[in-house]
């Protein structure tokens, strides 16, 4: 079933569904915080500044009439995380959901697990399409019966019963981060896996809670020589020794698990030399990367700095091999983006399956996806105004000076506030989630 | 880049956005407060380079003018000032031209110009200081009066502690000061009068007074590429090199916090948010009292102890908990700013020690310390006036230049 992943731009998207409030008056707590399809894609988990998590998942496709793929609806929603004090500190906690990274599913069950600034939990979600009846136990209104009057043994059987999908914390990792979490990362042993602040990345066992290994430590003995700061990290798809880490200062270092127990010091070290030409106040602030993704083969890894996609061959440190500008034409309003603060705006990256698209958003409900192999890009936008299903979206362009011509938007008339920072891509099929302010939009390649 | 902001109103924005995050929700942003850090000071660099450049054109304007008697007599005046309130000197927008009332602008500007160098050969020494043997740290380098970085080799030639000597006039003029020569970066202002050098003053404990040990973050050190000299803006390389000098423009300490760091389980006692080694690096420190020792060691941080905390969990193991525990909600004046940990403190590590001061205090010195010292105005100071704050800011110029975090 699946389908030519082709590049960004010989395929159509069209519009598939699209999910939450219509209204434009957003509710903080619906504002969607990140986005994951689990490793079948069957399933899209979503997590909001509320600290919900939403799950949907695909219906099965109608094999005859297979004019669309499956819809995704509503599976599970559960409150993940709550807001919490610490009176230590005199500091709120925010239950905004970070994170949120599915583990592959073993039996029945999927489990994820799902991170707020300071906790990470391992949900297990579950279904129940059955239960047991005919207990003689208890009276018509549920009162226990007195076990003297129960003469006979009944065994109760199962009896079908209209869906259910629960949700439970499994296991409830805590106390481990002095710092803000911005990432979590399943190891390919699906044994282990890794959480990251600011400064520190903890390494855990799935199974145990009371403990976790610190297996990088950045924070200097001084914090005034406090010069950069952790700002994602992953595993490596294959390698169950290395991951990678990216920082503020526009660096990527990988470490090997092997070398040591405290992987301080990198194997490899990433980092392009900066144009002296390119030379701001905001230097600093834009190339701080925002996110980093390894390609599904391993042979690669992405990273989104403020203004652009850059390629990484992990056996080459000194410069990506490819790097996509993602919106050129900000570069003269960083003033006005640093005064907005959308200029600490932190956009994720995506790879296609086939690792030969990547997909990134920007402002104005924009998100640009990037052909690595036709060197083609597309603009599209997530707008209520394209929603009938199967409307081809339309390509869009940003006009950065001059003369604008038709269709084209002028940067001023750009809206910062609409933002479409987390975008998601099946793992194996040309279907889209894209997440705007506080809602979901699905996309599919156009199917004749 | 096209920037309808200039270096001033950036400093404003910056530090509004420090002072705000304090108050939202979840917490201080580290990731952010270090971007906004950077940016100020980048921002500064710019604003202290151009303001130097402008003041020091002015005032070459003013020597040409004037007979030369006089005009020491003016540059004494200001020298012995430099303790004076940030807010006394006139820091409006950079004001281009010597015309108009030139006699009764000059004494401000001339301290500006005082205070700028000041900072200035700090910086420069830090720049130098890298392609060098450690010369005698303060003083050497703060007698490099305007030395660009290519007079590196020149500057180790320079009569040691110069700016040990009061600032009355002749010991000055005698120094055999260098000429100093512009080696791979030319350099468009020719050399400041030989009296602008680092006074000897009780209450301006720089770099330079301090010549038994260095302050935790000694100016002499690090950095970079030559070009980082008194450039002006359009210089490519400006932003880069000058790091920002720790010194205190001798505002003393007055009041006390005591910060617990749970991480490393010790108790600090802070004063006022000025870093106390800065004070106390002056002899005459009235608070540390007689024979203090040198800054950055022993008591100069006020008492500490180890504190075992009664539970060994690890969410004992928190960051600068106490601090902000200890801090008065509301963000009052005296909110007390991390110091630096002075048991991992070494005299060597101080060429690194200056690659720093990227987090700024928004406590205690560098921010609500400045609203504390309104000057004389009349009407109730609004401590979240970025623009207010930020010329203090910028004249009080050492006072926020240290890295404090506030985390």
């Amino acid at each position: 079933m699946a389908r030519r992943a082709g590049g960004g731009n010989d395929i159509q998207w069209c519009f598939s569904q699209v999910k939450g409030a219509v209204d434009d008056d957003v509710a903080e707590a619906d504002i969607i915080s990140t986005v994951e399809f689990n490793h079948s894609g069957e399933l899209l988990a979503t997590g909001d500044k509320g600290g919900r998590v939403v799950i949907f998942q695909q219906e099965q496709e109608n094999k005859i009439q297979s004019h669309s793929r499956g819809e995704y609806n509503v599976y599970s929603t559960f409150q993940s995380h709550e807001p919490e004090f610490d009176y230590l500190k005199s500091l709120e906690i925010e239950e905004k959901i970070n994170k949120i990274r599915w583990l592959p599913q073993k039996n029945a069950a999927q489990f994820l697990l799902s991170t707020n600034d300071k906790t990470i939990k391992l949900w297990k979600i579950s279904e129940r399409d059955k239960r047991p009846e005919g207990y003689n136990l208890k009276e018509e209104d549920g009162r226990y019966r007195d076990p003297t009057t129960v003469t006979t043994l009944r065994v109760p059987v199962f009896r079908p019963m209209d869906l259910m999908v629960e949700a439970s914390p499994r296991r409830i990792f805590a106390n481990a981060h002095t710092y803000h979490i911005n990432s979590i990362s399943i190891n390919s042993d699906y044994e282990t896996y890794l959480s990251a602040d600011d400064l520190r990345i903890n390494l855990w066992h799935l199974e145990i809670t009371d403990r976790s290994f610190n297996i990088v430590d950045i924070k200097p003995a001084n914090m005034e020589e406090l010069t950069e700061v952790i700002t994602a990290a992953e595993f490596h798809p294959n390698s169950c020794n290395t991951f990678v880490y990216s920082s503020s200062k526009g660096t990527i270092r990988l470490c090997d698990m092997r070398a040591s127990a405290l992987c301080d010091r990198h194997s490899k070290l990433f980092e392009e030399p900066e144009d002296p030409s390119n030379r701001s106040f905001f230097s600093e602030i834009i190339s701080s990367i925002s996110d980093v993704k390894f390609s599904h083969s391993g042979r690669y890894m992405m990273t989104r700095d403020y203004l652009s996609v850059k390629i990484w061959d992990l056996n080459m440190e000194n410069r990506p091999v490819e790097t996509y500008q993602v919106h050129e034409y900000l570069r003269s309003k960083l003033c006005s983006l640093y005064e907005n603060d959308c200029i600490f705006d932190k956009f994720e990256c995506c790879w296609n399956g086939s690792d030969s698209v990547v997909m990134t958003g920007s402002y104005n409900n924009f998100f640009r996806m990037f052909d690595r192999n036709t060197k083609r890009d597309i603009t599209l936008e997530a707008s209520r105004e394209n929603n009938k299903p199967r409307t081809v979206l339309k390509p869009r362009k940003v006009c950065a000076s001059g003369k604008r011509k038709k269709d084209e938007i002028s940067v001023d008339s750009l809206d910062f506030n609409k933002k479409i920072l987390h975008t998601a891509w099946h793992p194996k099929e040309n279907i889209i989630a894209v997440a705007t302010t506080n809602n979901l939009y699905i996309f599919q390649d156009k199917v004749n | 880049m096209e920037c309808a902001l200039d270096a001033q109103s950036l400093i404003s924005i910056s530090l509004r956005k420090i002072h705000s995050s304090r108050t939202q929700r979840g917490g201080i942003k580290l990731h952010k407060n270090l971007l906004v850090s950077y940016v100020l000071r980048n921002a500064r660099q710019l604003y202290l380079s151009e303001r130097y450049a402008e003041l020091y054109r002015r005032q070459q304007q003013q020597q040409q003018q004037q007979p030369p008697h006089h005009q020491h007599q003016h540059q004494h005046l200001a020298y012995a000032a430099p303790g004076m309130p940030a807010s006394a000197a006139d820091f409006g927008p950079l004001q281009l031209g010597g015309g108009g009332d030139a006699e009764a602008r000059e004494p401000a500007a001339r301290h500006q110009l005082h205070q700028l160098h000041q900072l200035h050969q700090l910086h420069l020494q830090q720049q130098l200081h890298q392609h060098q043997h450690p010369a005698p740290r303060g003083c050497a380098a703060a007698a490099a009066a305007g030395a660009p970085a290519g007079g590196a080799g020149a500057l180790s030639e320079l009569p040691g502690c110069a700016a040990l000597q009061p600032p009355h006039g002749a010991p000055h003029r005698g120094q055999p000061l260098e000429p100093l020569q512009p080696g791979p970066a030319p350099l468009p202002l020719p050399l400041p009068p030989p009296a602008a050098l680092c006074p000897r003053d009780p209450r301006a404990p720089t770099a330079c007074s301090a010549p038994s040990a260095p302050p935790g973050a000694a100016p002499p050190a690090a950095a970079a590429s030559p070009p980082a000299s008194p450039a002006p803006a359009s210089s490519p390389g400006f932003y880069r090199g000058a790091y920002p000098a720790p010194s205190d423009f001798g505002l003393h300490c007055s009041s006390q916090t005591t910060v617990l760091d749970l991480d490393t389980h010790v108790v600090t006692t802070v004063e006022n948010g000025y870093l106390h080694q800065d004070c106390c690096a002056s002899a005459h420190c009235p608070c540390c009292g007689q024979g203090a020792p040198g800054p950055g060691l022993s008591s100069a941080a006020g008492c500490k102890r180890k504190y075992y905390p009664g539970q060994e969990e690890e969410e004992d193991d928190e960051e600068d908990a106490g601090e902000l525990g200890a801090e008065p909600p509301g963000g009052a004046p005296f909110a007390p700013c991390k110091r630096a940990r002075f048991e991992d403190f070494c005299p060597d590590s101080s060429p690194d020690a200056s690659n720093i001061s990227n987090l700024i205090s928004i406590f205690g010195s560098g921010f609500s310390g400045l609203v504390s010292r309104q000057p004389d105005s009349s009407e109730q100071p609004p401590p979240l006036n970025g623009q207010l704050c930020a010329k203090q800011a910028l004249a009080s110029l050492g006072a926020w230049t240290r890295a404090i975090v506030a985390f």
